[in-house]
């Protein structure tokens, strides 16, 4: 380079995430990661029967039940926690429910049942210092963050021992020092962005983390599911967006959700890949999860992963689902996460003895029953405490940047450029 | 040195992105273009695109997104191009970010900032005062400032608090207000009101660029013998209860301005404060004196109608010293 040229510009990180050039021809294709062993093939339609109306399933639901696929990356202890979490996760809701029926739970229950393979392997993909945002099937996350059952038998029974000292409810905690947990908010989507935001200021801290939030098929029709991840998309952030499609959203079914087949679809338009794995196999959701966090630290951006499944009990727990047509029912309950993860664990890979699998199980219900002993006979918060908190106090908390502290680049100061210029409303 | 209510703005956001590494700004057009009323005009050549962001048109994930870069220990600025807008992320500020220290003990240190108010024919959705909904929201702090030297001082002490703050700028304000302002640091405290003109027969508390209409009717007052006392709030949330209560007791009577509509208006919560507070010192009613419970009209002989003026001031000042 000669001695005065000027240096070439150069493009900025913001700015760098280059999109692929146009091809010719007037079609185009894109390309759908699929992961799953089976497709199902059913449709769900409103039917007038009588004086009433109601849903009915139409399609194949006497199909084999698939095998859990081998994990790409999982090794066998590895396989055996996680179905530990699921186990977990799954008993503790049991003994929600039980609560819940010996009048010890303020409001309502609401379960994660057949989704536990979703919430437990997609946290397990991510590292301790990375972050989560949860929705409210999600206990099992929160499980595999480091939160244990009792801070949740807490939370649903409003005892001043809970995350939230009495002040909200179910899975609505998070903790920003140790677990990295966003606490979620009743409206849906909203943690999308937020999370987008936890990878850009680790990102201005000069490190590139996977971050992962969930959505419904219900949830993803907000607006800000869109504003939240088309912003982590523009801005290259490392957003691992699990779109748990449990074919219901309340009481209406996903075909009335949304027109696309697949929800994996959408990522297409965001210019981001699109993932779909069985949310009933814990493997295939690690590893979906795995690259899609792998991606993510490596500064390629969000990934939009749908994971198929059902929602096995009603919205909360006052709802018996009775819109749900029985065969639905009858066909998830063949595929069941932790039944079929069991029999791949003790009788496929022999990975667990029977023996082993009875202690796991063993130490499971023990740790239930010392924190449900624990969570039943703590106290309740007293009145006064429904005050105070409201703002951060300066003693309260001391703020500084968790990654480390941000790298700053700087060109000249510049005087206002256009002090002058033409502006909107003057 | 003499800086316009913008200038001064930008010099507080600048000064604080200089002193602090943790702050950044995000918002839509506020790079290269600098900002619809170029508030952030050459940040980006300073400071570079990674702390001077260019968002889609998505209010929500711009809350969003600074609160989730609070979380991590940044301090966001985030700038809204009209205050019109932020009912588009209302659930954002007043459900996850306002309720967040309070539900799970996480602090989210980040401003919203950017330009409310009428006086300049924006219409119906560029001249807004939209605050009264944000101080209704506990975990928000929201700050009106009217003078150059408190917009900067109000936007570092708002940089710097552990909490949320919704910073209201006037835009009639931007250019047409300048002041010396010290070459030194220098904060204006949150919740602190300022007696802008003192005065032991009438007391205007007001905010934003009500002070002016407040300062130029009390000098025609002056001249028929009422001395008005002008409270500039500067902070409308928290609200400074002792500084309402004081004014009130020296002068016993009050009226409250504000560009706001009236109904559910700030007014109705201060003369609740003066209740409180005050209400053995009162010689008359507390005069509300407001915009129209209407939309801000668009054409000027409507807008000008709508919104209160000197000659209501005078008016009002007049009629409660009758008491």
């Amino acid at each position: 380079m000669a001695k005065n040229a000027k240096p070439k510009p150069k493009a900025t990180n913001a700015s760098s995430n280059h999109r692929p050039a146009p091809k010719a021809g007037s079609t185009r294709t894109y390309t759908i990661l699929d992961y799953r062993l089976e497709k199902p093939t059913f449709e769900l339609r409103q039917v007038r029967d009588g004086d009433a109306v109601r849903y009915e399933v139409s399609g194949t639901l006497n199909g084999a039940v698939p095998p859990i696929r081998d994990s790409k990356y999982l090794n066998k202890q590895q396989c055996i926690e996680i179905y530990r979490w699921m186990l977990l996760n799954r008993k503790m809701e049991t003994a929600l429910e039980n609560l819940y029926k010996q009048g010890k739970v303020v409001g309502g229950v609401y379960f994660g049942l057949g989704q536990e393979a979703c919430s437990c392997a997609s946290a397990y993909a991510l590292k301790s210092d990375e972050w989560l945002g949860p929705m409210i099937r999600n206990q099992g996350s929160l499980l595999v963050r480091g939160f244990s059952p009792r801070d949740i038998m807490m939370q649903y029974m409003a005892k001043a021992g809970s995350p939230t000292k009495g002040r909200d409810a179910s899975s609505h905690f998070g903790d920003i020092q140790h677990k990295h947990v966003v606490a979620p908010i009743s409206t849906l989507g909203d943690l999308i962005p937020v999370l987008a935001g936890v990878a850009l200021g680790a990102r201005l801290q000069g490190k590139n983390i996977a971050v992962m939030t969930y959505i419904g098929d219900g949830g993803q029709s907000t607006g800000v599911t869109y504003e939240g991840l088309n912003f982590a998309a523009v801005q290259n952030l490392g957003l691992v967006l699990f779109v748990e499609n449990n074919l219901w959203g309340y009481s209406t079914p996903a075909d009335m959700q949304f027109r696309v087949e697949d929800l994996a679809e959408r990522a297409i338009a965001y210019g981001i890949p699109g993932v779909i794995v069985d949310g009933t196999d814990a493997c295939q959701v690690y590893d979906a999860a795995h690259e899609a966090c792998e991606r993510a630290r490596r500064g390629e951006g969000p990934t939009l992963i749908e994971a198929k499944m059902m929602r096995m009990k009603g919205h909360a727990i006052h709802d018996a689902a009775e819109y749900v047509p029985k065969p639905l029912f009858e066909y998830w309950k063949k595929r069941d996460p932790i039944a079929r993860f069991e029999n791949y664990l003790v009788n496929g890979k022999k990975w667990l003895s029977r023996a082993d699998h009875e202690k796991l199980i063993a130490e499971v219900d023990a740790q239930l029953e010392a924190d449900r002993e624990f969570a039943v006979a703590s106290p309740l918060p007293a009145p006064e405490t429904a005050a105070g908190g409201t703002y951060c106090d300066p003693e309260c908390h001391e703020i500084k940047p968790i990654f480390g502290v941000p790298k700053v680049r700087t060109g000249k100061p510049s005087p206002a450029r256009r002090a002058g210029a033409a502006v909107h409303l003057k | 040195m003499q800086l316009t209510y913008l200038e001064a703005i930008r010099q507080g956001i600048w000064e604080e992105m200089e002193r602090d590494s943790t702050v950044f700004c995000i918002g839509e057009d506020i790079g290269i273009y600098g900002g619809a009323f170029k508030v952030t005009d050459g940040f980006i050549d300073r400071f570079g695109p990674e702390r001077v962001i260019d968002t889609p048109i998505a209010e929500s994930a711009i809350v969003g997104a600074a609160f989730g870069a609070a979380l991590t220990g940044m301090r966001p600025v985030a700038e809204f191009q009209f205050m019109d807008f932020i009912g588009c992320a209302f659930n954002q500020i007043t459900n996850m970010v306002a309720k967040a220290h309070y539900r799970w003990g996480a602090p989210a240190p980040l401003v919203i900032r950017g330009p409310s108010g009428g006086n300049v024919h924006g219409g119906p959705f560029h001249s807004q005062n939209p605050e009264a909904y944000f101080v209704h929201t506990p975990g928000l702090k929201v700050v009106c400032p009217a003078t150059a030297y408190d917009a900067k001082g109000l936007m570092k002490a708002a940089i710097r608090d552990n909490n949320p703050v919704i910073f209201f700028e006037h835009k009639y304000l931007y250019r047409r207000i300048k002041e010396d302002i010290p070459a030194e640091d220098y904060i204006v405290p949150l919740g602190k009101a300022r007696v802008a003109r003192s005065g032991r027969d009438l007391s205007i508390i007001t905010y934003a660029a009500m002070v002016y209409v407040a300062l130029d009717a009390a000098e025609q007052l002056s001249k028929e013998g009422i001395e008005v006392e002008v409270l500039d709030l500067r902070t409308v949330s928290p609200l400074d209860r002792e500084a309402i209560a004081e004014t009130v007791r020296r002068t016993n009577k009050v009226m409250v301005v504000h560009e706001d509509v009236r109904t559910g208006g700030l007014a109705g919560e201060i003369s609740a404060i003066i209740n409180e507070e005050a209400f053995e010192s009162l010689d008359g009613p507390i005069v509300r004196l407001t915009a129209l419970d209407t939309p801000v009209p668009f054409s000027p002989p409507q807008e000008e109608f709508f919104l209160p003026k000197v000659s209501d001031v005078v008016r009002e000042g007049k009629k409660l010293m009758t008491y």
